[in-house]
This record gives structure tokens, C-alpha cells and sequence, in this order.
């Protein structure tokens, strides 16, 4: 452990240090708002906001979770078919097997954590990176949903479950409630919960955890299980929405989630990051996407827009992480 | 230098032999340690010292010999027992998060927690800063329970991985090096930690290769050799001359 330079840096001085990042993504927002508000004339309407809420509800589901991936030091890439698998999966399970839903959606969701909980596990006992193994679940994942689905839509035949999962409550698309209950879980993990405090001092000093007889492997793979659980919800959700499991749903997720929780200024390093900057950085890429689509940009331009978007927002992470946390980027 | 009476032996290794398949990194071994006694542990590397000190942690178990705690014959099955009797080991590296504070540190893995019912529901961080604040005072140590990790002094540092050894009232406190990675206007806090310990009843064994260090703090030096023991003697009654001999082999044996 080198020694750093002493710089007097104490939790309570450093608020607006620490938080600049969330600043600096509220603001982001609110000019965002404001310029596509002025360019595009549906932008601000009940129906448009609402598909803002809902796109962003399905990488929020998974973002939070994979906030704690990063911060933990891993990463997991296989979220985007992992939610096309779960997705075919379920609604093989509901109409082939005959399967009852609730159950359906616990299995899927048990599968999730399985796969997530192996890379976790390849981790701790073979210290294969998880980017090693999640790459290997992205291809097979996306494979193995096309193959059970002949690359065509499964159909969810209940009506019932497109009006509960699929439709609204209380004003707002159910989705969006659940993205905001997993916020709420998440937030409470990272700041009150033993579990989380064991998180960030995992992605800091892996060996100090397990010299403090902190279960560290445990840790790892409950950590690696969960994207897996939430994914697989993700991908029940959307068949909720389309009425039917389609093993090229969810394409480019895993892109947008990570996205997200770097925007929001967790760093890829480990050992820091937030829900809140997370769930700023969620809004903020479903508000861009959203604004370019309705301000007419070409869907290839879009995507080098929102590539550039994010090499700025880990630049400027870069140089806000050196300010709050010292010179050791740590 | 506090010295205590006979009776109080708090830690007696009794012909102490580890063997690693032909190795014998310790061949038998024998020492006592009293409360509020400060132990300086030296010797080479391949002496034997880091053998010793994780047998006393409990991080392996002797093929031969036997430990003694307040004279009740004692098996350490893993580091936990030795902890749960009150052994702790502050390692060289000091395992501390740079991304937390002093008191998140000290409490990392042990953290006190808000409970309803009797259900932990929140980690309680009021309590962890004062009761580690407490802590730094009792040490004397500037260390400020909301300061993070980063930018703290490499004495400070050592204060935070001392502190946690005193969570559970720890008797015994092995200190692996902890003079070696940091600037010598450190090393005064951090040997000033040690006599806070001191005096508070703790018995520290003491594992340095710096000379002037175990001189300034240790009542008494055991010189390991070759996984044996060659000096058993107080501080006051040799040199650092004498003890450098002794490592090197240049004197055979003293007080033994």
C-alpha cells in the first residue's frame, strides 16, 4: 500500500467534492429538457415523458444492481441477452409447459442468478475475469434464446399479465414503480446495509476483506447473481409489454446499463459509486436517446452522439475522481 | 518499562515445532509473554518469525508442542479461536479501504448496527465514529474517526489497524513490521502507539527488522535462528551490537 500525499480530506468537507458528479449530471438534465423541449414540439407531452420513464425503467431495473458489479470490481456484459433469454424462457415455460406465471417468473429469475452466480463463482475458484465469463454468457445467452424461439416471437397467452406487468398503475407504467422500488432496495444496500459496506470495501482491498473473516467469495458471487435475477425480470417485463418472447429483445442493453452506472459516476475500478448518480445517469441517456429519435438524427448518428456523450462523461468522471478522492484515483 | 510479576504469564509457547514436509521452519521453541509487556521478535528472514506469529494466530497448527493460555493448555483451530481468546494480528499490509473512513475501517466486517426486534436494519454510524473516536483518544492518536483512508499519514494508518484490535479487548497484539513501509517521523507515533498499548495491560510481541525500534519499545528481544531460539534476554541487559551477532550468528546463544 503506498502512502499518498497528505491532504486533509475528511468526509463532511468533501460533500460537494463527492457529489459533483450528481450535480454536474442534474444540470446535464435539465439543459437537455430545456434544448429538446425548444427543438422538438412533442417532447414535453404526458405520452412522450412517459416513454422516456418506461425506456429508462427497463436499464434502471438492471443498473442498480449492476452498480454494485462495478463497484465490487467485476462487470457483467451479458445483461442485454440475458434478458432475451429470460424472455423466450418465460414465455416458453407459460405456453409450452403450461407452466403458472408467478412460478414461470420465479424460475427464470433462479435461473438468472444461477448463471450470474457461476460467473461469480469461476471467479472466486478459478479467478477467470467475469468480463471473460460474461462475454461467453452474451453469446450463448443471445444463441440459446434464438434456437428456442426459431427467431420468432413466443406468445404470452394471458391477458391479464400484459394489464398487470405490461400496463399501468397509479398514472405511471408499472415498470417505472418497480425501477424506482429497485432504487429504493439498492440505495438502502449501499448505505445502511453491512452487505453493501462489505461491497465498496471488496472493489477497495479484496485481501483486507478476507483478512477481516469477511465471507469474500460469498460476497462476490451473491453480488454476480443478482444482475442475473434482474435481468431475467427485465426480460419478463418486456414480454409483458409486447405479449410475447422475442429472442432479439433487449438489444444493446447490457451497453445502455453500463453506460448508465459509468455516467452516473461509479468508476470502473471499483470501490466507488452511488444509486442516486446511477439513476441520474439512466434518465439522462433515455432523455438523449429520446430527444435525438424525436429531433428527427439519423439512428447512426445517434449512436456516435451517445458514444461521444459517454467518452465525455468518463472524462469528466476522471478528473472529478482524482478531485474527490486523491491522487491515487482510488 | 513496566515489568511484571512472575504470575502473570499470559502467553507461554511450550517447545514449539512446525515442520513444512523435510523443513522444520520452527524446532522447538519455547517462550512466555506477560500482560503489559512489549516482546521484540527478531531475527532473519527464514528465521522462523512469520512461522511463529501465524501459530500464535492460528493460522497454523504446530506439529509439535503446545500453547498455553493464563496456563490452560489451548488449541487454535483457525484464526478465529486465536481471536476469540483474544490474539490479534495487525498484518504488515495493515488491510485497510482506502475508500473508507478511519471508523468504517476499524469496524469493517464487526459494524454496529441500528436493530428493531432484535434485526440488524441499518449500520449505525454515529456510533461506530464516536466509539472509534474513542478509540483514537485513548491511543493519543490524531486519527479522526470521519477522515478517509486516503489521506491519512502512514502513522494514522497504523493507529486505524491498532484500534481494531482493541474492539474486543484484545491481551495479546502481534505487530508484523509495522515500522517498515513508513517515514521515519512516523515511526515515533507509531512506537508511541505501542506503549499506549502498554499500558493499557496489552502484551505486544513485536516483529521488526528495525534495530532502534525494538530498543526504544520492547522489554525484552527473542532471537530466533534457523527456527531455533538463540536469545531470550531482556532489553536492557544487551546491545543492538549483541543482537545483530546474534542474527547474523556471530554470537551463538545468550540467556538461553
Amino acid at each position: 500500500m503506498s502512502i499518498s500525499p497528505i491532504a486533509q480530506n475528511t468526509r463532511n468537507q468533501s460533500w460537494w467534492v463527492e457529489h459533483l458528479n450528481e450535480i454536474g449530471l442534474l444540470i446535464a438534465l435539465f439543459v437537455l429538457v430545456a434544448v429538446f423541449s425548444q427543438t422538438a414540439p412533442n417532447f414535453l407531452s404526458d405520452r412522450n415523458l412517459i416513454n422516456i420513464l418506461r425506456s429508462a425503467a427497463y436499464v434502471g431495473i438492471v443498473a442498480f444492481p449492476m452498480t454494485f458489479v462495478i463497484i465490487a470490481g467485476e462487470i457483467d456484459i451479458s445483461v442485454g441477452p440475458a434478458v432475451a433469454f429470460a424472455g423466450v424462457a418465460f414465455a416458453q415455460l407459460v405456453s409450452a409447459f403450461a407452466i403458472p406465471i408467478p412460478l414461470a417468473l420465479l424460475l427464470v429469475c433462479a435461473f438468472g442468478a444461477l448463471l450470474g452466480g457461476v460467473s461469480g463463482w469461476l471467479k472466486v475458484r478459478y479467478a477467470v475475469p467475469t468480463f471473460i465469463s460474461t462475454l461467453a454468457l452474451w453469446s450463448a445467452l443471445r444463441g440459446g434464446a434464438l434456437w428456442w424461439s426459431d427467431a420468432l416471437p413466443v406468445i404470452v397467452p394471458s391477458r391479464e399479465f400484459r394489464a398487470v406487468l405490461g400496463g399501468d398503475f397509479l398514472g405511471l407504467p408499472t415498470v417505472v414503480w418497480l425501477m424506482l422500488a429497485t432504487f429504493v432496495l439498492f440505495s438502502y444496500l449501499a448505505i445502511l446495509s453491512r452487505y453493501g459496506r462489505h461491497i465498496y470495501a471488496l472493489g477497495a482491498n479484496a485481501a483486507a476483506v478476507a483478512a477481516l473473516g469477511i465471507n469474500s467469495a460469498r460476497l462476490r458471487i451473491s453480488i454476480m447473481a443478482s444482475t442475473g435475477i434482474f435481468a431475467a425480470l427485465v426480460g419478463v417485463l418486456i414480454d409483458a409489454r409486447l405479449g410475447s418472447g422475442n429472442a432479439n429483445a433487449a438489444t444493446g442493453l447490457e451497453f445502455d446499463v453500463i453506460a448508465a452506472v459509468i455516467v452516473g459516476g461509479t468508476l470502473l475500478t471499483g470501490g466507488h459509486g452511488r444509486m442516486t448518480g446511477t439513476l441520474l445517469g439512466v434518465l439522462v441517456i433515455a432523455v438523449l436517446a429520446n430527444g435525438l429519435v424525436l429531433n428527427g438524427v439519423d439512428p447512426d448518428v445517434q449512436q456516435v452522439v451517445r458514444g461521444g456523450v459517454i467518452l465525455l462523461a468518463v472524462l469528466v468522471n476522471a478528473a472529478l475522481a482524482k478531485r474527490a478522492h486523491g491522487a491515487t484515483g482510488k | 518499562m513496566s515489568r511484571q510479576s512472575e504470575n502473570s504469564t499470559l502467553l507461554e509457547m511450550r517447545d514449539i515445532a512446525v515442520s513444512f514436509g523435510a523443513v522444520r521452519a520452527l524446532d522447538g521453541v519455547s517462550f512466555s509473554l506477560k500482560a503489559g509487556e512489549v516482546l521484540g521478535l527478531m531475527g532473519d528472514n527464514g528465521a522462523g518469525k512469520s512461522t511463529m506469529v501465524k501459530t500464535i494466530a492460528g493460522n497454523l497448527t504446530p506439529t509439535s508442542g503446545s500453547i498455553h493460555l493464563s496456563g490452560q493448555p489451548t488449541i487454535f483451530n483457525g484464526p478465529s479461536d486465536a481471536r476469540a481468546a483474544g490474539i490479534e494480528v495487525v498484518y504488515q499490509d495493515l488491510a485497510l479501504c482506502n475508500n473508507l473512513s478511519a471508523a468504517e475501517n476499524v469496524f469493517l466486517g464487526r459494524e454496529i448496527m441500528h436493530r428493531i426486534a432484535g434485526i440488524p436494519v441499518a449500520v449505525n454510524g454515529r456510533e461506530m465514529r464516536d466509539r472509534a473516536a474513542r478509540l483514537f483518544e485513548e491511543l493519543q492518536s490524531d486519527t479522526r474517526a470521519n477522515q478517509m483512508v486516503n489521506s491519512m499519514s502512514g502513522g494514522q494508518r497504523q493507529a486505524v489497524a491498532i484500534a481494531r484490535t482493541r474492539l474486543n479487548k484484545s491481551r495479546i497484539v502481534l505487530l508484523d513490521e509495522p515500522t517498515a513501509a513508513i517515514s521515519v517521523r512516523q515511526v515515533e507515533q507509531v512506537l508511541k502507539l505501542i506503549k499506549r498499548l502498554q499500558e493499557q495491560g496489552v502484551a505486544v510481541v513485536l516483529i521488526s527488522h528495525r534495530m532502534p525500534d525494538v530498543f526504544s519499545v520492547a522489554d525484552r528481544i527473542v532471537v530466533l535462528r534457523r527456527g531455533t531460539k538463540v536469545a531470550d534476554v531482556m532489553t536492557a541487559k544487551t546491545s543492538p551490537e549483541e543482537v545483530t551477532g546474534l542474527i547474523t550468528g556471530a554470537v551463538e546463544r545468550v540467556g538461553v
